[in-house]
């Protein structure tokens, strides 16, 4: 399965994505999304490029970097292509945390755009 | 120590701001030691750490001294992330409120987290101990002692001015707090007011209960 092209583009829109939301200035990260692209946060839901890219400017640390331990592509039946990242994240100087992203894309207008977004902290023995 | 026996199970939550210090509190708390390393263990919110409780009695005799099994839970920065919503305090008995000498808006922040808990915490006015923490940092303090004194009068609090670096009060802040929180305890006849699971009499046998003071002891 490795190098199937749905896995070469998934791979290539994760580090961008990670990319622009640890080292830009994180509106910029609007780009990435489709114009009614959906994200739900801890639970909390977002529709749009601009109200997502406005959500992940608004969160509250001067720095954050992701660590990617796995990921994980499909293809769907309707060519597009799902995406689960499992990984560690670190913001300012709190202690390091887990986390779950899943992620849909696609094609749009000749290029990949990202319609889906699911975030979840990998927190799990504390009362939420 | 490390034993499953005890005759209570305690937690306490700290809050405040990010950045004042909880996690490294916590850790100088129950390990004795500061540290500003990366802990690469994911998913550990909260520390433990037996103590034993000596109750003085009306008559001023010392009661035996109870196994206090206390849980100490950190928000791990999870409030970057999301709310903390109400069950979060809701399991708590006593809470350690920090914030950060050396910065003026995590102070300013105490107004709004003090009635967090007394919107969300299992009683309006549960036991809480203020902690100016890193004071060790004197050159770059901007709170004075007095305004946070003044403030923790206010709201009838005990304030300490604490070090997670060097450990300065920090212990003597949690057992300021679960001095509190034992006699709140041995004031109330009627339990009820404990929330769920908080508190869980586990040690004592009948045996144990029949060679000294059953004064304190949790029903539940």
């Amino acid at each position: 399965m490795a190098g199937e092209i749905w896995q070469k583009i998934g791979e290539g829109f994760v580090q961008e994505y990670y990319n622009q939301f640890d080292n830009t200035n994180r509106m910029a990260i609007a780009n990435l999304y489709s114009p009614n692209a959906c994200l739900t946060w801890e639970g909390s839901a977002f529709q749009g490029k601009e109200a997502i890219a406005n959500k992940l400017a608004s969160l509250p640390f001067k720095m954050i970097k992701h660590i990617i331990t796995k990921q994980d592509f499909q293809p769907t039946i309707d060519s597009c292509i799902l995406i689960m990242v499992f990984g560690q994240l670190k913001a300012d100087d709190d202690p390091p945390m887990a986390f779950h992203q899943v992620f849909m894309l696609k094609s749009q207008n000749g290029g990949w755009a990202c319609t889906n977004d699911v975030f979840r902290l990998g927190v799990h023995n504390i009362p939420v | 120590m490390s034993d499953g026996e005890y005759d209570y199970l305690i937690k306490f939550l700290a809050l405040g701001d990010s950045g004042v210090g909880k996690t490294s509190f916590l850790y100088q708390y129950t390990d004795g030691h500061f540290n500003n390393k990366f802990i690469t263990t994911v998913g550990i919110d909260f520390r433990e750490r037996r103590v034993i409780y000596n109750s003085t009695g009306p008559d001023g005799t010392t009661g035996r001294g109870q196994k206090i099994h206390l849980q100490l839970w950190d928000t791990a920065g999870q409030e970057r992330f999301r709310s903390l919503t109400t069950a979060f305090f809701r399991d708590a008995m006593g809470f350690l409120l920090l914030f950060d000498l050396t910065n003026e808006q995590s102070f300013l922040n105490v107004r709004n987290w003090m009635s967090q808990l007394q919107i969300h915490a299992y009683c309006e006015n549960p036991d809480v101990v203020l902690c100016g923490n890193k004071c060790d940092l004197s050159d770059q303090r901007a709170v004075s002692q007095e305004e946070a004194r003044e403030l923790a009068e206010k709201y009838g609090i005990t304030y300490f001015e604490t070090s997670a670096a060097s450990g300065q009060n920090v212990s003597e802040a949690v057992d300021v707090l679960l001095d509190l929180i034992m006699k709140r305890m041995e004031r109330c006849v009627d339990k009820s007011w404990i929330p769920d699971g908080t508190v869980r009499a586990n040690g004592p046998s009948n045996l144990d209960l029949s060679e000294g003071s059953d004064r304190g002891k949790c029903a539940c």
